[in-house]
């Protein structure tokens, strides 16, 4: 369960995130939708700590990310926009060496290994070097390290963002599993579809600022559009502007 | 730091070490470094030598012998000295490095000889030349003496004891050790043993810090429970193992090529052995925490692995300094604080480690005591870094 109150974060004089509202619960899938630049990364990599909000409030389990961020960071795992992975290590390397971080070890930490391989289709190159991986495996291997210890949050920063037809597919089985399993699962997108088929609440963000949220049905009937993406339009304020912010 | 954090850092020294151990350039630059110091010493000390005995055993080209048969015949008879031809042209053959050195005698030497002037004679050298300088040097001591022993006989020819042209007999006292005075020609290993701690830490000092910044994998890193303190303390073990680890290469082969060293040519008498290699050792390894610390600290800043290097050979030869100065500018009195100094201290104890001279065990634990507790606070400024969006974002 992810709760984010007022969520507010300047740089200079640009307002990235200025006012971001919206609740995550478990076992549902939960969509961060905005055009490019709308602050939808900076309003997550506040949710997992790494970076300080200037006013509001995130609520991890109940934990206060920003006072205790090492109590929240437990209660998360985190895929953020870039995979960011190690040339020389393996795939199961990856894996192994965030579970050791997170504290799990010996036979549970090869079996947890072993079953997320499985479960994203990678024993194949699980003993390969990711220097020569397309960006596809790069991605399921970030994800992997990300679920290792079975976090009860998951945070996903556009996860399918430049795969392939079959990469897409099996990133959205995991989303589908993690929430059958109950989890929370967290993720932005700019892309309409990928939204509209995995969400169950949509939280539309634009310039900085949570503007509306809901199923997809309710996004519709709020803005009285039949289509969900003339809905999206009209939430972000896209037509008016001309151009995304 | 609480046993989870231990552990933790662990995880991440065991992490990089294996990263760093598969990358075939930070190996071959290990090897590389630790082989290059003793390659060099040995080349130039062989070098050395062999211009010594050049000196020992030299051919004098004398043009004009005829006009000082008595001279010549001297010079020949002294100990390795051999006389030949001189060339035409004295000056063009020194010039042209055909010739080390050339004696030239001039017509008029036996008419100036016989009446008491002073009779000329020309050595033709050049001095600009390393290679034929202890030659030179050679050729005038003979010179020199072959003066003062006409000198003497004239004298006594005119019924005047030698003594009256000596008004001051200099004798020199010499306080110092052989081994002492060895140690201040063998002060470039401290320096190089210096530099094998920087260089061996320097692939994971940049890899791990700039390196992930550059990849971008800071961000999921740090997204994990495990404390800054940790992540960073793990990265500086990992560094600390390799720049160890390279010390001790660089530093054994340097003893044992000195075994090979024809020292006694260069009049040279001291002794490398095992307690020396300790007692380097016990001075140097103590700094290599403090280096690791330092390159990773300055590395952190960097957004690239190439802008860390740059950063880092500033830093290099930072480091340097501290040993070119004394070079340069012996210090004499030492002051009891520059032990204790990090760089400076490791100087002045390794000229006294390879000097002979007894080093007490509660300065050895000083040293090391005040180099770990500097790494110590580099370390958690580093971990301060980790928490700067500035450095986890800025790409």
């Amino acid at each position: 369960m992810i709760r984010v109150t007022s969520l507010r974060k300047h740089f200079g004089d640009v307002r990235a995130v200025d006012g971001v509202t919206f609740a995550a619960p478990d076992g549902q899938v939960t969509g961060l939708l905005g055009p490019n630049g709308a602050g939808k990364t900076t309003t997550l990599r506040m949710l997992y700590t790494l970076m300080r909000p200037d006013a509001g409030q995130i609520l991890v389990d109940g934990i206060d990310a920003v006072d205790d961020p090492q109590g929240a960071r437990f209660a998360l795992g985190v895929l953020p926009d870039q995979s960011g992975l190690y040339p020389r290590l393996t795939a199961r390397e990856h894996i192994e060496y965030f579970g050791e971080l997170q504290g799990i070890t010996g036979s549970e930490l090869r079996q947890r290994t072993e079953h997320l391989l499985q479960m994203l289709d990678m024993t194949a190159i699980a003993d390969r070097r990711v220097a020569g991986f397309s960006h596809g495996e790069r991605t399921k291997t970030a994800l992997a390290r990300a679920i290792v210890h079975n976090p009860k949050n998951v945070l996903l920063d556009e996860p399918t963002n430049g795969l392939d037809v079959m990469s897409t597919r099996a990133v959205r089985e995991i989303i589908r599993r993690l929430k059958g399993e109950g989890h929370t699962v967290l993720f932005s997108s700019h892309v309409m579809q990928e939204v509209s088929a995995l969400c169950d609440t949509i939280v539309v963000i634009a310039r900085g600022r949570s503007v509306a949220a809901g199923t997809p049905d309710d996004l519709r009937t709020q803005t009285g559009h039949q289509n969900l993406e003339d809905a999206f339009v009209a939430l972000s304020g896209l037509e008016a502007e001309g151009q995304p912010s | 730091m609480r046993a989870g954090s231990l552990t933790q850092s662990l995880v991440v020294m065991r992490k990089e070490i294996k990263d760093w151990s598969r990358d075939r350039r930070s190996i071959i630059t290990v090897l590389v470094s630790s082989l290059l110091a003793p390659g060099l010493i040995f080349i130039m000390f062989n070098s050395m030598a062999t211009r010594q005995r050049s000196a020992e055993d030299v051919t004098i080209p004398v043009v004009g012998a005829s006009h000082a048969p008595a001279f010549v015949e001297w010079l020949g008879q002294q100990a390795g000295v051999t006389i030949t031809d001189g060339p035409d042209n004295a000056e063009d053959a020194v010039r042209n490095r055909r010739e080390d050195a050339v004696i030239v005698i001039p017509e008029n030497f036996a008419k100036n000889f016989r009446v008491s002037r002073p009779a000329q004679i020309r050595l033709v050298a050049d001095s600009s030349s390393q290679n034929s300088r202890p030659k030179v040097q050679r050729i005038r001591t003979l010179l020199q003496r072959y003066n003062s022993e006409i000198s003497s006989l004239r004298l006594i020819a005119r019924g005047v004891s030698p003594a009256v042209a000596t008004p001051m007999q200099i004798e020199e006292v010499e306080v110092s050790s052989s081994q002492q005075r060895a140690a201040t020609i063998l002060g470039f290993i401290p320096l190089f043993v210096m530099l094998a701690a920087f260089t061996g830490a320097m692939a994971i000092a940049t890899d791990s810090t700039a390196g992930e910044r550059e990849r971008g994998s800071f961000e999921a890193l740090l997204a994990n429970p495990a404390p800054r303190l940790a992540i960073a303390s793990g990265k500086w073990l990992a560094g600390t193992v390799t720049a160890v680890v390279t010390v001790l290469i660089t530093a054994a082969l340097l003893f044992s090529m000195f075994r090979y060293l024809p020292l006694q040519d260069l009049g040279m008498r001291f002794r490398l052995g095992t307690p020396e290699l300790i007692g380097t050792l016990a001075v140097v390894v103590p700094l290599a925490p403090l280096i690791v610390a330092l390159q990773m600290y300055v590395a952190t800043f960097a957004k690239s692995f190439k802008e860390a290097q740059s950063y880092l050979t500033f830093l290099m030869m930072a480091q340097m300094i501290p040993g070119m100065m004394q070079t340069m500018n012996p210090t004499t009195a030492r002051a009891w604080w520059m032990h204790y100094v990090p760089w400076i201290g490791q100087q002045s104890l390794l000229t006294d480690v390879l000097g002979n001279k007894p080093i007490g065990p509660e300065v050895y634990a000083i040293v090391g005591v005040v180099n770990l507790t500097l790494a110590v606070l580099v370390v958690r400024a580093t971990a301060g870094l980790l928490h700067r969006e500035k450095i986890i974002f800025g790409r």
